[in-house]
């Protein structure tokens, strides 16, 4: 065991850690920008620091878990949509892959009105998982490696900036040292993250995947403070278990609307996509989660309140205000029928995930419960469901830039900061990849007000508020929604991001500007436009304008 | 103690004091312009918000701790040209303001002399803050540690430098989870309340009003606003509005993906519509609440020399205005302040109507006009002996004079017959007859100025004319108070129009409504919620992952 872990307050151990690292084989270990993590925020991360220009590492456990879908196979939706446009907007790389592995794109609230359209897309979870690992492999200056991180480096800090230390790299697993200007944090649920089924517990960040418990614990010494949360995942289901006939079937738009504003058209042929069928529960399933309550962990912490967990500074509350589980739904919400939709897993996937049914109840109840499911009753799992806890950081301790106000250099992205879902990870991702290079450039921040974007109420959100349960983007989260709008995103981001950042492509930015050139073109044109109100009606029948003020000119 | 001593002279005044504190440069340069008006709480805002400029604005940002972004400063600026307010200021900071303002409680402690000034026998002074039981041990040196919590303890109180006996006085002591001192600016200990959530702006005003209460019916209003009434009536509006909003926004942000019920949107409607109908009949309240706290203005006005000087002379007791035989004598407007049955007045002599070639006299008559149209009552005033003249044609006459004072309806006025000691029973009696025929009439009045035979009735007829104008304000709904709340409910009613007019085209827009509406209400109280919002939503719906 190496000596102990470095603390910021102290001159000896400063002393004793710069012998420490000569020491050390440094071996040109030498980076820009140090990522740790492979979901969607650590890639967006890697990827738009080194679209920056910075030399980038990514260190992940195991590099075939890159791009890896967790959870649901699916992107997008009413918030987290907007998301999507406004990472693809920075130029970041989930719409453009979700464009090339859709196989299910619909856009949700076509009715309510251009500022809440959800655009959503069911993806092919290993087409996905391999167009992320070529892109990543793709990206110039960016360099992946496959190590776990136990430890952080730091030094005195800059005393020109705020923080009481400055990072200076990482140790590794195997007590190597990479050095880096910028570390940025994207670990997940993997800081000491325990795995539940039932009643028994096993340390994991996800299922087969061990925790990081070495980095929460240098963090904490750090002087950052932690909560604990927990989230979980339904029981994967064969798909030739499952009777569809009697299904409500869903079919995708017929011209699928892709999420990237550099593509036309998705990849995969909307006559090749699948469908998606939608279920509900029945009074049995009800009965099954009460039935097996005792032996459910997990879910007992929910309705008896929270149990003093190691860490957890803040006071957890006892219940989050949006369900996590089938269990805490019937439980709240008894006597309904719960929504279950059954999503492709991919094209070429035996399973099905059955959206709604996320459950940490023990395996054999779990398959008593898919028994009271029409079209599931005889369902086969493939993998069982489990809930996950997991430690967060309380995100009020990061600049908007998502820089770690104590540490500098030090960025954290994504489910570590207490949100929910792939779109929010990847939104921060790419912010603390823009931020990280900038830094290690000494140039000026980049950030997003919450009057220019979803990505700005969500950081804002986080860094002023907190978190007290997973964060998960809302429209109603946004004070200026009627002009933060999916389809303005470019308009709104990718000009400005250009400029201050130099981690926008070319290619990018000119089409953002050919799409603002028409959009100009267009608005002159209908300006030039000035009919009286009674050829109006004449030309637009079906539109309804009052003739009340005739003889006027619009 | 000489700050303390302005402090408590000073008008209480929280919201400036609000603004003070996060505004400590615009103040200074309000003051610098001489623009500042120490007194009227009202045209202070105004001003400051007239004044206010983008550079200024970010000035208020940067001492919120945060520099604005461009689409802040066009709110800003969208906001200028209408009147803006403290609420508009709090909305703009909200929640982000409270975020940075220390919480409740810490910070400094503060004093003032809560009692009125001058020579007296008692006298009240309050601490409040983290020191203050600091402060109370060294002042009173009570070896046994501090007093029981609320209860009232006589003891000396000394100089805790010289030891020098200063006076004995009653202590209470009400402890809080709260430890140097410094005066309390005006309006300061309110504030502190209103951050706190004790009070909502409403009852801030209330406190207000009640402090300055002059007359026995402005108490029992101000009372009740204080009490938080009006407050209450708001906050159920808030609660109405917040709750068709959330089930708006559940129906966008949820519907497509998890289970909304149907009708949500019906429910929607039903309680926008029931809203709107309740916010019209409170505006139509002929602005009895707002009448109450500033003073209805009653104007006497009439032909020159029908003696409209001696009308106000005998109301007020005293010989407020000059009174001689010649016509022209009041050639401008001369005001009173009085109390009638617990009713603020604010009694208008005016210049008598006639045409005339001497310009001052002319501008008297300009100005008669002027007042007459803002009137809330009219006491129009005719020589009887005029009138037992053109007995023929008394009733166009007398209508065409009404028309003239500018009488609209009735109820506005009352018709004063001066001088009928120079009249007979018999003309009398007569006339009397002549006028009740007309039903058209406003309340008549017979009175002698001279003799002062009449006044008292006519005394009784004005105070029950105020009692109607002003309402009782201990009955029925809360009267709406200030133009400031009028002015939010219109824009409250104003954006509910426009949910009306989206919701079927654009379910964004209508919720905007929505939301803009729910500002507004906001503005009135000062507590403007949007978690509640998402709250709310979780509550009543069941959001899966």
């Amino acid at each position: 065991m190496l000596p102990r872990r470095f603390c910021h307050c102290h001159r000896a151990r400063l002393q004793f850690l710069s012998t420490r690292l000569i020491g050390q084989n440094v071996s040109g270990d030498q980076y820009d920008v140090i990522v740790v993590g492979g979901g969607h925020a650590g890639t967006e991360a890697a990827a738009a620091a080194a679209r920056g220009g910075a030399q980038t590492l990514l260190v992940t456990q195991k590099l075939s878990t890159i791009g890896t879908l967790s959870c649901n196979p699916s992107f997008g939706g009413i918030g987290k949509g907007h998301l999507v446009r406004e990472v693809d907007a920075l130029d970041g790389l989930c719409g453009r892959l979700c464009d090339q592995t859709g196989i299910h794109f619909k856009v949700l609230n076509r009715s309510k009105g251009p500022a809440v359209w959800g655009l959503r897309a069911q993806v092919d979870r290993l087409l996905y998982r391999s167009a992320m690992q070529r892109e990543v492999c793709a990206t110039a200056l960016l360099n992946v490696r496959e190590a776990s991180v136990e430890d952080l480096m730091v030094e005195d800090p800059d005393a020109s900036r705020p923080g009481l230390a400055r990072v200076t790299g990482v140790r590794l697993g195997d007590g190597a040292i990479v050095l880096g200007r910028a570390v940025i944090l994207t670990t997940g649920t993997f800081l000491s993250g325990s795995l539940k089924f039932g009643t028994s517990s096993v340390p994991g960040g996800r299922l087969g995947e061990a925790p990081s418990v070495g980095l929460s614990l240098s963090l904490s010494e750090l002087g950052f403070t932690k909560g604990r949360l927990k989230t979980g995942t339904p029981p994967r289901i064969r798909k030739e278990s499952v009777n569809f006939d009697k299904l409500e079937v869903h079919h995708g738009d017929e011209r699928p609307v892709p999420f990237s504003f550099m593509n036309a058209e998705v990849a995969i042929e909307p006559s090749q996509q699948l469908l998606c069928h939608l279920t509900y529960t029945t009074p049995g399933v009800e009965d099954v989660v009460r039935d097996t309550l005792a032996a459910n962990d997990h879910v007992q912490q929910d309705t008896k309140g929270p149990r003093s967990l190691h860490l957890a500074v803040r006071p957890s509350r006892a219940q989050y205000r949006y369900c996590p589980s089938i269990e805490s739904k019937v439980l709240r919400f008894p006597g309904r029928a719960h929504q279950v939709w059954l999503e492709p897993e991919g094209l070429n996937s035996e399973l099905i995930y059955p959206q709604g049914l996320s459950m940490t109840m023990p395996v054999e109840a779990q398959v008593a419960l898919l028994r009271h499911i029409p079209g599931l009753e005889a369902a086969d799992i493939a993998a069982a469901g489990y809930g996950v806890q997991y430690d967060y950081l309380d995100p009020r301790q990061l600049h908007p830039t998502l820089e770690t106000r104590k540490v500098q250099g030090l960025f954290m992205a994504g489910q570590i900061n207490g949100t929910t879902g792939y779109e929010e990870a990847a939104a921060q991702g790419i912010v603390a990849g823009i931020n990280a290079f900038l830094h290690t450039r000494s140039l000026p921040p980049f950030t997003i007000s919450r009057t220019e974007g979803y990505i700005g109420v969500l950081i804002d959100d986080l860094t002023s508020l907190g978190v007290t349960e997973p964060y998960r983007m809302f429209t109603s989260r946004a004070e200026f929604r009627t002009i933060l709008r999916p389809d303005n995103a470019d308009q709104r981001l990718t000009e400005r991001a250009y400029h201050q950042t130099g981690c926008i492509s070319g290619a990018r930015v000119v089409t953002a500007r050919h799409i603002a050139s028409r959009l100009s073109e267009g608005i002159s044109l209908l300006k030039s436009l000035c009919l009286s109100s009674y050829r109006w009606k004449q030309l637009l029948p079906e539109v309804g304008i009052s003739q009340e003020r005739s003889g006027h000119m619009r | 103690m000489q700050s303390a001593e302005e402090d408590c002279n000073a008008e209480v005044d929280p919201l400036a004091a609000l603004l003070n504190d996060s505004v400590p440069k615009r103040r200074e340069r309000i003051d610098r312009d001489g623009t500042y008006q120490a007194k009227g709480a009202f045209l202070r805002y105004n001003l400051l918000c007239n004044h206010f400029d983008q550079r200024q604005a970010h000035g208020v940002f940067e001492t919120a701790g945060r520099l604005p972004s461009p689409a802040e400063l066009t709110v800003w600026e969208r906001q200028e040209d209408t009147e803006m307010d403290y609420g508009d200021l709090l909305a703009v900071f909200k929640p982000r303001h409270f975020c940075s303002v220390p919480p409740v409680g810490q910070g400094h402690t503060i004093f003032a002399l809560s009692s009125g000034r001058g020579k007296c026998g008692v006298a009240v002074i309050r601490v409040s803050g983290p020191a203050s039981a600091f402060c109370l041990c060294q002042l009173t040196r009570m070896k046994q540690g501090l007093p029981p919590p609320r209860t009232a303890v006589l003891h000396s109180i000394s100089d805790p430098n010289s030891g020098e006996l200063l006076d004995r006085g009653l202590l209470l002591w009400f402890p809080g989870s709260l430890p140097g001192l410094r005066p309390a600016e005006a309006g300061e200990f309110t504030r502190r309340a209103f951050q706190a959530g004790k009070l909502d702006l409403t009852e801030v005003e209330g406190l207000g009003d009640l402090i300055h209460a002059e007359t026995e019916a402005q108490r029992r209003q101000a009372l009740r606003q204080m009490a938080g009434d009006l407050g209450h009536l708001y906050q159920t509006w808030s609660h109405t509005l917040t709750r068709a909003l959330a089930h708006l926004e559940a129906f966008i942000d949820f519907s497509e993906e998890e289970n909304i019920e149907d009708g949500v949107l019906n429910q929607v409607d039903n309680f926008v519509r029931q809203l709107q109908m309740e916010i019209h009949s409170h505006l139509h309240d002929n602005r009895r609440g707002e009448r109450l706290r500033s003073g209805v203005h009653v104007v006497i006005a009439g032909e020159a020399n029908a003696g409209k000087s001696s009308l106000l002379n005998a109301i007020c007791q005293r010989p407020a205005a000059i009174v001689s035989p010649i016509a022209g004598t009041t050639r401008d407007v001369v005001e009173t302040a009085l109390d009638i049955g617990g009713f603020p007045v604010l009694l208008s002599d005016t210049a008598g109507l006639r045409d005339t070639h001497d310009i001052i006299e002319k501008e008297g008559v300009r100005r008669t006009r002027e007042r007459l149209e803002q009137a809330d009552l009219t006491v129009a005033l005719l020589d009887v002996v005029g009138l037992l003249e053109a007995s023929n044609k008394l009733t166009h006459l007398l209508f065409s004079f009404l028309e003239d004072l500018n009488v609209r309806q009735k109820q506005q006025c009352i018709l004063v017959l001066n001088k009928i000691d120079l009249l007979h029973k018999k003309e009398l009696n007569d006339l009397h007859c002549a006028l009740k025929k007309e039903e058209d009439l406003p309340t008549v009045c017979w009175l002698s100025c001279k003799t002062g035979s009449g006044i008292e009735e006519f005394l009784r007829v004005l105070r029950a004319e105020l009692e109607i104008l002003c309402g009782n304000p201990l009955l029925g709904m809360p009267s709406l108070t200030q133009a400031r709340h009028r002015s939010h409910l219109h824009k409250c009613l104003e954006a509910l129009g426009l949910y009306e007019y989206y919701k079927r085209a654009d379910m964004a827009l209508a919720a905007e409504g929505l939301r803009s509406a729910l500002a507004s209400l906001g503005r009135i109280t000062g507590k403007v919620g949007a978690e509640e919002i998402l709250n709310l939503i979780f509550r009543d719906f069941c959001i899966g992952k």
